[in-house]
């Protein structure tokens, strides 16, 4: 059986690296028009900057400061693999689920890319996956098969 | 005021010691250590308040008792007083779970009020976040940390007893000053409308619980606007 996390402790620099990569693919890159706080990958790195620069693992209040207006092109190829990365880091907390979590935010900043909305998360990946299934089949494909693969980058 | 200082089944006495939110210097430890071996003391118990337990002979009970305030330690008061302070390992230094300084207003917090006379037992439990490992919602007045110096007050809950009970939030996102008007309005409002012996919960039930419920111009709120640490961070591009 694949196993989901890597490691007890919450590594913010495995989604960073997989956010680089969207980031790559971006016409704005290393222009003017460049905007992290207008952007939900920028302000998923900006979040993970944040939370490695200040040793947290919660930023209050940052849930409703996600830049749910930014509609640029984001494809599923490129998302999947930081979805992913946020389910491997997932502490599963259940009932101590706190949308301002940072593991949490680049999750929900990610779904905006891609999806209509933010899935609720229920607080386990299992649950999760089964939302995302129900919201778009191809993607949850693609999330289970980045789940699969363990965190290695292509 | 009754003093921490308990008979026991084998004959010694336990001898309650309060330090700062459980929090010991190595010094302290030490020096305690020293002082309990030297007694004799039979073992030493963490209680669930944070607090130390020293089990000794009677007769030895008054010297460790008189050794206290050179470690900066503090015998613990008894009855119906305000109780040691629980509060967990949040600040900026410790939990990185924790949303704000919680450690360090439980310890202001004890510094201030413990001992204090009330008309039944008043327990403070201060929480770095809703993950509460201080069970903020069985204590008298829970204190949550929702963001940097900023609480939400939780009043009337009550962890132990036949009948226990969660308390209810009476403010959210207060400011440091706010949580202490409002537990200068609660300990004001207990003192003067609970019968003795009669715990907050027992009492807001009796009474409305809106009689302990400070007024709106008593908390002083911060907006919903999220952190401003944050914020500053985020729109620096």
């Amino acid at each position: 059986m694949t196993q989901i996390r890597k490691t007890d402790e919450i590594n913010l620099s495995a989604p960073m690296a997989r956010l680089e990569n969207i980031c790559k693919s971006c016409d704005l890159l290393n222009t003017e028009d460049c905007k992290e706080s207008g952007c939900l990958v920028g302000f998923s790195k900006k979040v993970l900057r944040f939370a490695l620069q200040k040793g947290v693992l919660d930023i209050p209040g940052a849930s409703g400061l996600i830049p749910s207006s930014d509609f640029k092109p984001y494809y599923s190829d490129t998302v999947a693999p930081v979805l992913a990365e946020t389910c491997r880091q997932c502490k599963e907390c259940r009932d101590n689920h706190s949308p301002d979590c940072v593991v949490a935010l680049v999750r929900s900043a990610m779904e905006l890319t891609v999806l209509p909305e933010a899935v609720p998360y229920p607080g386990s990946i299992f649950m999760y996956l089964a939302g995302i299934k129900s919201r778009d089949p191809q993607l949850a494909a693609k999330l289970a098969d980045e789940l699969q693969k363990g965190g290695k980058q292509r | 005021m009754g003093e921490g200082v308990f008979r026991q089944r084998n004959g010694m006495v336990a001898v309650d010691v309060v330090a700062a939110c459980g929090v010991m210097t190595p010094e302290q430890f030490l020096a305690l250590a020293g002082k309990v071996n030297e007694l004799g003391s039979f073992r030493v118990k963490l209680t669930t308040r944070q607090t130390l337990v020293v089990v000794l002979e009677e007769d030895k009970a008054p010297a460790l008792i008189k050794a206290l305030p050179e470690m900066g330690l503090v015998l613990s008061p008894y009855g119906d007083v305000v109780r040691a302070v629980k509060a967990c390992a949040g600040n900026s230094a410790l939990c990185p779970r924790s949303t704000g300084e919680a450690l360090d207003l439980g310890i202001e917090i004890q510094n201030r009020y413990l001992g204090k006379a009330v008309p039944k037992d008043f327990k403070i439990a201060v929480a770095g976040c809703y993950r509460g490992c201080v069970d903020p919602h069985c204590a008298d007045f829970g204190v949550v940390c929702a963001g940097r110096d900023f609480y939400d007050v939780i009043l009337g809950g009550l962890g132990g007893g036949a009948r226990p009970a969660h308390g209810r939030v009476v403010a959210r996102k207060a400011t440091k000053d706010s949580v202490y008007a409002i537990l200068d309005f609660v300990i004001e409002n207990f003192t003067r409308l609970a019968e003795p012996g009669e715990k907050l919960c027992r009492a807001m039930a009796r009474l409305g619980p809106e009689r302990f419920t400070p007024p709106d111009q008593l908390i002083n709120c911060k907006d919903d606007a999220g952190d401003n640490e944050f914020k500053n961070f985020l729109l620096a591009d």
